[in-house]
């Protein structure tokens, strides 16, 4: 096999490539890409048998064949040559590629092409078709809330759910949840629950938030998932399990609302924040006629008060928070206004926009 | 500056085989090995002074030692009994004052600046502590006396066996620039090799650097040094040091390869790691492994849990995509560890987060 192509050019699919492929791996050739040229297309894939993206070039200067080789290596070679460079991949010799560029030259180990494994899908059950930045937006809104190498895996996830004409997300870490949906005309199918792992959501979002606007394919099955453009396929294990039924921790019937205006209120939690407790990072809210306030203490018992006029004449009520759960809330909300929805210091808060009911934050208390 | 303090540093001389010269007669004079047995794969984890004089060191294979020295007595460890001693020891100390910060069985941090017997003399009192742990327990201290930690354990490594050793705050600068950086705390042989690769290789050559040359070069412990080698260690003799980590490890008579006897050694440290976590009442957010491969490449892989630890249960959650992370099953493995850390405060657990699914 032989490649001549743009630094550029080959730069942008290994930047995907290269972020699947795991730092430590149990099989060797989990650490290489798969690089393949049949008449002057070009396949390049990287895999850690969960997640695998595949990338497209068209009309490469190439010699069929194929071969793997060291992601992480070939990315950082790549992305060291200068502007415009003109790079040169050479498999002549067994077991080994010659990467040149000028009077740069860098031999590399290769491994056999043949035993790169790929991801087996089978036929496809749902097929719709969404635009690139509504589905970036929509994993943006939720992917946040995410649990991380929570015991309760199927937590480590984002859920799809899609209904006729609805694909929404859902992500909770146990503590507080975000749920967001967008509206897609192609969806027919009946209502699908999928949970994608985290490493997933974050790759995907990685190349869907990237530059490029469109639609993109989204196919689904029992077992994966693949979200594909021309130049791209993304596919995806999916998390075998059950995800909680997120619809009976939503509040239906809380008595108390006030609208507060987005950035001040980020201001005043992130002056509390300060004096918080640096592991419990609680906050208190007071909510009272014509009055938001917002306290922390820490365990020197030294003491942060601030507070917002708002307009509100209900009951008082005062409950306590972990005060990044609520700015992760909104700084994802991008509005001008909130609304937060109250109860007592024993029930979740909401958090929306006044007038958009697609994104709702909801966040369980803490006992301060 | 604050050299007002009084620190002593005291560490017991050859702790382990001390205790057994000590509670048997017969090894007295001879070259006494605490530890693995030599036809074993477990290591010395103390010698006699007869003992260090073939080289033989702790941490060092047990099979070696015998190499080196076939007359060596091979002991098994008795912990209760080194308990016992450290419990005596940690008494006398609290004759002369509360904050003992004890690092391990057989060294401790005393802080003395407010003692008042021996009108204070900081000499007296390690040359009245030393005589009582001869006397009480018939063992040998030795003592390091300084205005700061870092100096005073440095001291109390001085003229040992049963040593004491006074560095003055006057003393301090001079003595600090003449030491080797591998006497320095924290300096590793990894550290010592790269500190000699930039020409450092005594306090001296440290204290030329300033201090954004230091932290470049080694980061957060860059700091530490230049304020070690100006004497400064504001460090504070911390008596109620609370335990970090708790973690059990075995080491393997022939490696281990095949997933089955993996998890059975894994189970059976789980469960001794439970089982201490359960009589102190301790709850984690971490899971630790730790895996030895044949060739003694050492790996840990780590997990925290958004939930509390508390179990076995909790603990063999986690194991599998612990296990994941390794190369258990493709490679060898001689030494399979498992440890909790990451300990939720207690006093702190009302302010609660409180949970959607409950």
């Amino acid at each position: 096999m032989k490649i001549s192509i743009k630094k550029e050019t080959l730069l942008k699919p290994l930047t995907y490539v290269v972020g699947v492929v795991e730092k430590r791996q149990t099989l060797p050739i989990l650490g290489n890409v798969f690089i393949k040229s049949v008449s002057n297309h070009l396949t390049i894939i990287g895999t850690d048998l969960e997640t695998e993206i595949t990338t497209f070039l068209n009309k490469v200067e190439s010699e069929d064949g194929e071969i793997t080789v060291g992601a992480r290596k070939l990315f950082d070679i790549v992305r060291s040559m200068p502007d415009g460079a003109i790079i040169n991949l050479d498999a002549k010799r067994e077991n080994k590629v010659i990467v040149s560029s000028g009077r740069t030259r860098f031999t590399l180990q290769t491994l056999p092409a043949k035993d790169f494994p790929r991801l087996e899908v089978n036929d496809w059950d749902s097929e719709f078709k969404v635009s690139r930045s509504d589905l970036s937006g929509l994993l943006g809104a939720t992917q946040f809330a995410m649990a991380q190498q929570d015991v309760r895996y199927f937590l480590n996830g984002l859920l799809f759910e899609a209904e006729p004409g609805i694909l929404r997300t859902v992500a909770t870490d146990g503590h507080r949840l975000a749920r967001s949906e967008i509206a897609v005309s192609g969806i027919e199918t009946a209502e699908v629950q999928r949970i994608v792992p985290r490493k997933a959501v974050l790759e995907m979002q990685r190349f869907l938030s990237s530059e490029g606007g469109g639609d993109v394919n989204v196919q689904i099955n029992a077992n994966h998932i693949s979200v594909s453009t021309d130049q791209l396929i993304f596919q995806s294990k999916l998390i075998d399990g059950r995800f909680p039924d997120y619809n009976s921790v939503i509040p239906s019937n809380l008595s108390k609302h006030v609208e507060v205006k987005c950035s001040e209120f980020i201001n005043v939690l992130v002056r509390a924040a300060i004096l918080s407790n640096e592991k419990f990072k609680g906050v208190s809210l007071l909510l009272e006629p014509g009055l938001l306030k917002v306290s922390s203490n820490n365990p020197e018992q030294e003491q942060a008060n601030d507070e917002m006029v708002v307009d509100y004449t209900g009951e008082s009520v005062e409950v306590g928070f972990n005060v990044n759960y609520i700015l992760d809330a909104l700084r994802n909300l991008e509005t001008d206004m909130v609304v937060l929805g109250l109860q007592d210091s024993n029930t979740s808060c909401t958090i929306k926009s006044p007038n958009i009911e697609t994104t709702l934050y909801l966040i369980m208390p803490m006992r301060l | 500056m604050s050299h007002d303090r009084k620190i002593i540093h005291v560490d017991m001389d050859a702790f382990f085989a001390s205790v057994e010269q000590r509670d048997n007669p017969k090894l007295k004079g001879h070259p006494v090995i605490v530890g693995g047995q030599p036809d074993s794969r477990g290591v010395v984890a103390a010698c006699s002074y007869e003992a260090r004089q073939f080289g033989i060191h702790s941490a060092m294979p047990s099979s070696r030692a015998y190499r080196i020295c076939p007359e060596a007595v091979f002991v098994k460890p008795r912990f209760e009994a080194y308990r016992e001693a450290s419990r005596k020891i940690n008494n006398i100390f609290k004759i002369y004052t509360p904050l003992i910060e004890p690092l391990s069985l057989d060294e401790a941090y005393l802080d003395i600046s407010r003692c008042t017997q021996h009108k204070g003399s900081a000499t007296l009192i390690a040359t009245s502590i030393k005589a009582e742990i001869k006397e009480r327990l018939n063992l040998v201290a030795s003592a390091g006396i300084s205005y700061n930690k870092f100096l005073a354990k440095i001291a109390s490594d001085m003229d040992k066996p049963d040593g004491l050793y006074v560095i003055r705050p006057e003393q301090a600068i001079d003595f600090i620039r003449a030491l080797p950086i591998r006497k320095f705390y924290g300096v590793g042989k990894v550290t010592e090799a790269k500190m000699h690769k930039h020409n450092i290789s005594t306090g001296a050559d440290l204290a030329r650097l300033s201090e954004s040359e230091l932290t470049t070069l080694f980061g957060k412990s860059g700091s530490y040094y230049y304020r070690i080698t100006r004497g400064i260690d504001n460090r504070p003799v911390n008596a109620d040091r609370k335990r970090k980590s708790i973690g059990k490890e075995t080491t393997f008579t022939d490696d281990l390869l095949d997933a089955e006897s993996i998890n059975t050694h894994f189970y059976r440290l789980i469960d001794r790691v439970a089982e201490i976590m359960q009589k102190r009442k301790f709850v984690a957010k971490t899971v630790t492994i730790k895996v030895k491969y044949y060739d003694f490449t050492q790996i840990t892989r780590s997990i925290s849990s958004v939930n509390t630890i508390s179990d076995s249960n909790d603990m063999l959650l986690l194991l599998p995509g612990l296990i994941e992370k390794t190369e258990l099953g493709a490679r060898p493995c001689r030494l399979l560890g498992v440890s909790v850390s990451n300990f939720v405060d207690e006093t702190q657990e009302d302010q609660k987060q409180q949970v959607l699914f409950g």
